[in-house]
């Protein structure tokens, strides 16, 4: 009887299972035959994310090589790629790193280089890498976002058309000429007041101006330094002027390329090369061409902008103030005037930073030790003296509590804040020295219109030499309307 | 010569053996008997090694069973040949190849040799033409034949039977007690035989042992045994129900 | 109280002995390591159990793999049609059979075939003394009977893997291609694309992991059966039974492992 050993059964399974693996093998990975063979290049990418081992490289979408490995070298990744021995890179090849599709994988472009030019050796370096900026995808994301936007535009035109779209905006129109016609009754009514406050403005200059004038020295010095600096600014030109006739006459390196025939050919060259581009960027051929030339991509752009700086604003919850504000104190016909910057991280919280002139001066205190003699404190008032502010405050609810520097000593302060901030009542606690009495200041500060606010109260009132009532008028800019002011001025354009 | 000193054996909290001594002559069929479960086949088993006892000796020609590694235990253990109650014969093989297979696991022979030295053994047991067989073909009496013929094959010193004739019928039981005779005789072997077939002990054993309650209670010969007086003794060969060995 | 107690006793116990057994396990795995590497090696039982686990458990080890492959195929162009990604359907079919169900399923499939038959043939041995013949004939059960069980489950379960993976993504070829009508092209680039030699060789690892615990088990139960025919009945159930839950325990491992 013919019978199969088990030997020979067995030794056909395993050939079988052999075989299969084999083809299975060969068929998800020819790497596996093909290990070791052919020869490396490195290139350098500033960022290889995405990028994996394993990778494909390609020439012209035909899969070509593999990326070996993938490493950090002075901050830079440094990708080897095996490449086989018949694929022959030029010298000026340019590699790119790009992605299949939408969600695909990353891998390594090879753009071609000069047709006939020498060709890269094992170990060696491709050293034209492109930082590709994926137009297709960019497009994609500005299409989607025009959708967004159209599909807002259409259901407020919902919203503003029809029967009930008219007759809210006609109730808003009416609401408006209501509330004109009040001003208009407030602003007749209020006419004394409002010219009190112009003459307040006036005076507020006049103090500005004085401010100033105490200043004149150091501006003067701030002048005579810079032009100090301009005349070494001269000097340095001169010695550039020098090394340009350097050039002009050929003398070295520079002065040989410049005077070079072949490199003027290239530079040439390369002009026009960049005339025909930008030739047929405005015909409109090429992504970049139809980019610039096609009027919807334009306004896609437009609107993804629009978007993006809406966007920007309502996430930035970040605000500043500038404000002025002069005060006339009473009992010394004298003003002092604060600039303060405040700056709002959020919405109850602020950093405050100010220069402040008092017409006193800077206070300081002096220990004179005569030769022998008992040692005596003098004070004396430095009256062209800046005096600073430096105070973080924090809000709860209608109080804010400051804290810091005030007019360049340490100190508190408490604020109420009432009728919707309209009103704000003030007390300061400063200065807390031991031979005087601390600077005590209480106050009021009334908004009177949107950047305009009056103040009152009364300064340092436990010091009898020093007390005084005081009034005043304060102008304040938040940062909204700086940025108004900023981005309405016109930019010259053709 | 097997030496038995002192066996102590235990599973869980049962004593199976308990102090047990025994000296088994070379040369001679030595047959132990006792009731079924009484520890025989625990005895044959520490005799030859599947067993540890718990304490004591067991000396195989001077040599102590209990204190050898594997690879010593399997060098003593060729001098050995076991018949089983069911003769144990591997049941994906032949009766040829059981025959044999501690032939090919032993000898360095050729295997020409060894299909000769397989049918001198077959021949030996009173078969002949039975090779190719496997062993669900056989009858009982047959496969303990061939279990005797496959024990016999190295040519070993010591045979030890466990049950021999158990399972049989008379016919078939006195052929093989027969055949035990004669293969002592022509081999000049050392027996070992547990049984409690009584007609079948007289007519093998030159030595008979009663094991009782773990402790051999009586050694002699097959006359001095049939003399006995001990109760023990006198019940068991009477199979009597009367007496000191009670019925569980 | 008492009753509280008697939960606890019987719990105690039982996990007692499952330490009690995991260690008997890896000392006969020890030991037949060691009686693996002595000489005389059997190659002719080791081709035998050869026969036995491999070849003669390809037709069982086909149809499944065949018919999961084609489920596979079936179930995932549902899911991937939501996506409108019916040709990834090749690449999980694919990488499913490799990593995970062309292992498991075959040596689950060989643990019923083979392994319980190990149990059962070496209970049976057990129970009418053959392994004490062994002994008594100076053959180590381990050497003779364990240790090429052990190497052919080892051996042959990849190779069975292999088939099944191959057959497996037949099975999805035919009703991806033929019946969904996925582009063939495309159903198998995405294949080649995404499976990797690795998920190959690490299914076929795996597959070797779960050979050595089907046959060592099926072995164990085996060699400690006692009782008589219904011990070997019990042995056999036990064999299968931890046996496949061994496997999957151990998939999670192997599989946190390797991927």
């Amino acid at each position: 009887m013919f019978s199969i050993s088990s030997e020979a059964k067995v030794g056909l399974f395993v050939l079988v299972g052999l075989i299969v693996l084999g083809y299975m093998s060969f068929q998800v990975g020819q790497r596996g035959f093909t290990f070791k063979r052919g020869y490396m290049v490195e290139v350098e990418f500033d960022n290889a994310a995405g990028l994996s081992h394993d990778a494909a490289v390609q020439i012209a979408g035909v899969e070509v090589g593999r990326v070996e490995k993938i490493r950090l070298k002075n901050g830079k990744a440094l990708v080897t790629l095996r490449l086989p021995a018949e694929v022959k890179l030029e010298k000026d090849v340019t590699a790119a790193i790009k992605t299949h599709g939408i969600l695909g994988d990353k891998y390594i472009e090879i753009l071609p280089g000069t047709q006939g030019g020498a060709y890269l050796q094992a170990g060696e370096s491709i050293s034209r890498v492109e930082r590709q900026a994926d137009v297709d995808r960019l497009l994609n994301q500005l299409a989607s976002i025009a959708d967004d936007v159209k599909m807002v535009s259409s259901s407020l035109s919902k919203v503003m058309g029809g029967k009930t779209g008219e007759d809210s905006i006609g109730a808003i129109l009416e609401n408006t000429r209501l509330l004109t016609k009040n001003l208009n009754a407030v602003v007749v009514n209020n006419e004394a007041t409002l010219r009190a406050m112009l003459e307040n403005t006036k005076q507020l200059t006049g103090n500005l101006n004085r401010v100033v004038v105490q200043n004149d020295d150091k501006i003067n010095q701030v002048i005579e330094s810079l032009r100090g600096a301009s005349s070494q600014m001269e000097k340095t030109f001169t010695s550039l002027n020098d090394i340009t006739d350097g050039i002009r006459r050929g003398e070295g390196t520079v002065g040989q390329l410049v005077k070079d025939k072949g490199m003027a050919d290239r530079l040439n060259k390369t002009m026009a090369s960049l005339q025909e581009v930008s030739d047929k960027i405005n015909k409109g051929q090429g992504t970049l061409g139809k980019l610039v030339n096609d009027d919807e991509t334009v306004n896609n752009l437009n609107q993804t902008l629009g978007g993006i700086n809406k966007f920007v604003n309502k996430s930035d919850q970040f605000r500043t103030f500038i404000s002025y504000r002069g005060e006339y104190l009473t009992e010394k016909s004298d003003a002092k005037s604060y600039l303060d910057l405040r700056i709002q991280p959020r919405q109850d919280y602020f950093y405050l930073l100010g220069l402040v002139t008092d017409p006193r001066g800077r206070r300081t205190v002096k220990d004179i030790t005569p030769e022998g003699g008992t040692t005596t404190q003098i004070t004396e008032w430095d009256k062209s003296g800046l005096l600073f502010n430096a105070q973080i405050g924090k809000r709860y609810q209608d109080f804010v509590i400051r804290g810091g520097v005030f007019e360049s000593t340490g100190g508190a302060g408490l604020d109420f804040m009432s009728f919707k901030d309209r009103l704000k009542l003030t007390f300061e606690a400063f200065d807390f020295a031991a031979d005087r009495n601390a600077h005590l200041k209480a106050g009021g500060e009334l908004r009177l219109l949107k950047n305009i606010y009056l103040n009152a109260g009364w300064d340092d009132f436990i010091n009898k030499s020093n007390q005084s009532p005081y009034v005043g008028v304060s102008l304040r800019f938040e940062d909204d309307d700086l940025k108004y002011l900023l981005t309405s001025v016109p930019i010259p354009t053709k | 010569m097997i030496k038995l000193v002192d066996i102590h054996k235990s599973f869980g909290k049962q004593k199976v053996l308990n102090g047990l001594n025994l000296e088994i002559e070379d040369g001679k069929t030595t047959v132990i008997i006792g009731r079924s479960g009484g520890g025989k086949s625990v005895l044959l088993k520490h005799i030859i090694g599947l067993m540890r006892p718990d304490s004591g000796q067991v000396l195989v020609d001077g040599v102590d069973m209990t204190k050898l590694n594997d690879k010593e235990l399997n060098e003593i253990r060729k001098k050995f040949g076991m018949l089983f109650q069911e003769a144990a014969l591997f049941d994906s093989m032949n009766v040829g190849e059981n025959v044999a297979f501690p032939l090919r696991e032993h000898a360095k022979i050729k295997e020409k040799e060894i299909w000769e030295i397989v049918a001198d053994r077959l021949r030996a047991v009173g078969l002949t033409g039975v090779e190719e067989k496997m062993p669900s073909e056989l009858s009982g009496g047959m496969r303990k034949r061939v279990g005797l013929a496959r024990a016999i094959a190295l040519h070993p010193q010591i045979v030890l039977f466990d049950e021999p004739t158990t399972g049989l019928d008379p016919i078939m039981a006195e052929a093989i007690n027969q055949l035990i005779i004669e293969t002592q005789q022509n081999f000049n072997l050392t027996c070992v035989v547990i049984s409690h077939d009584i007609q079948s002990i007289f007519r093998i054993g030159h030595k008979i042992a009663m094991l009782y309650e773990g402790d051999i209670i009586a050694y002699g010969t097959s006359e001095e045994i049939r003399a006995s007086d001990n109760p023990v003794i006198v019940q068991f060969l009477a199979g009597s129900i009367e007496g000191p060995i009670r019925i569980m | 109280m008492r009753l509280l107690a008697a939960i606890f006793d019987s719990l105690g116990k039982s996990v007692l002995h499952a330490v009690e057994e995991m260690g008997r396990i890896i000392l006969l795995f020890l030991s037949v390591l060691s009686w693996m590497v002595r000489p005389p090696w059997r190659l002719r039982n080791i081709f035998k159990q050869m026969e036995f686990v491999g070849v003669r458990s390809i037709f069982v080890v086909v149809l499944t793999g065949m018919f999961t492959g084609m489920v596979m195929a079936l179930q995932g162009y549902h899911g991937f049609r939501m996506f409108s990604a019916e040709s990834m359907v090749g690449s999980a079919v694919a990488l499913g059979m490799t990593r995970e169900l062309g292992p498991v399923l075959t040596s689950l499939m060989v643990t019923a075939r083979a392994g319980s038959a190990m149990a059962a043939e070496l209970g049976t041995m057990k129970v009418t003394e053959q392994i004490d013949a062994l002994y008594v004939m100076a053959a180590n059960p381990v050497q003779y009977l364990i240790v090429p069980r052990v190497i052919a489950g080892v051996i042959m379960v990849p190779f069975l893997t292999v088939i099944s993976d191959f057959v497996g993504i037949l099975g999805g070829y035919f009703v991806g291609v033929q019946i969904l009508n996925i582009n063939s092209g495309i159903f198998i680039k995405n294949i080649t694309k995404m499976v990797e030699l690795n998920d190959i060789y690490n299914g076929l690892i795996k597959a070797a992991c779960f050979g050595l615990i089907l046959s060592l088990v099926g072995c164990y139960k085996g060699f400690n059966t006692s009782g008589g025919a219904e011990g070997v009945g019990r042995a056999t159930t036990e064999a299968v039974v931890l046996a496949s839950i061994t496997i999957l325990i151990s998939d999670y491992f192997l599989t946190a492992l390797m991927f």
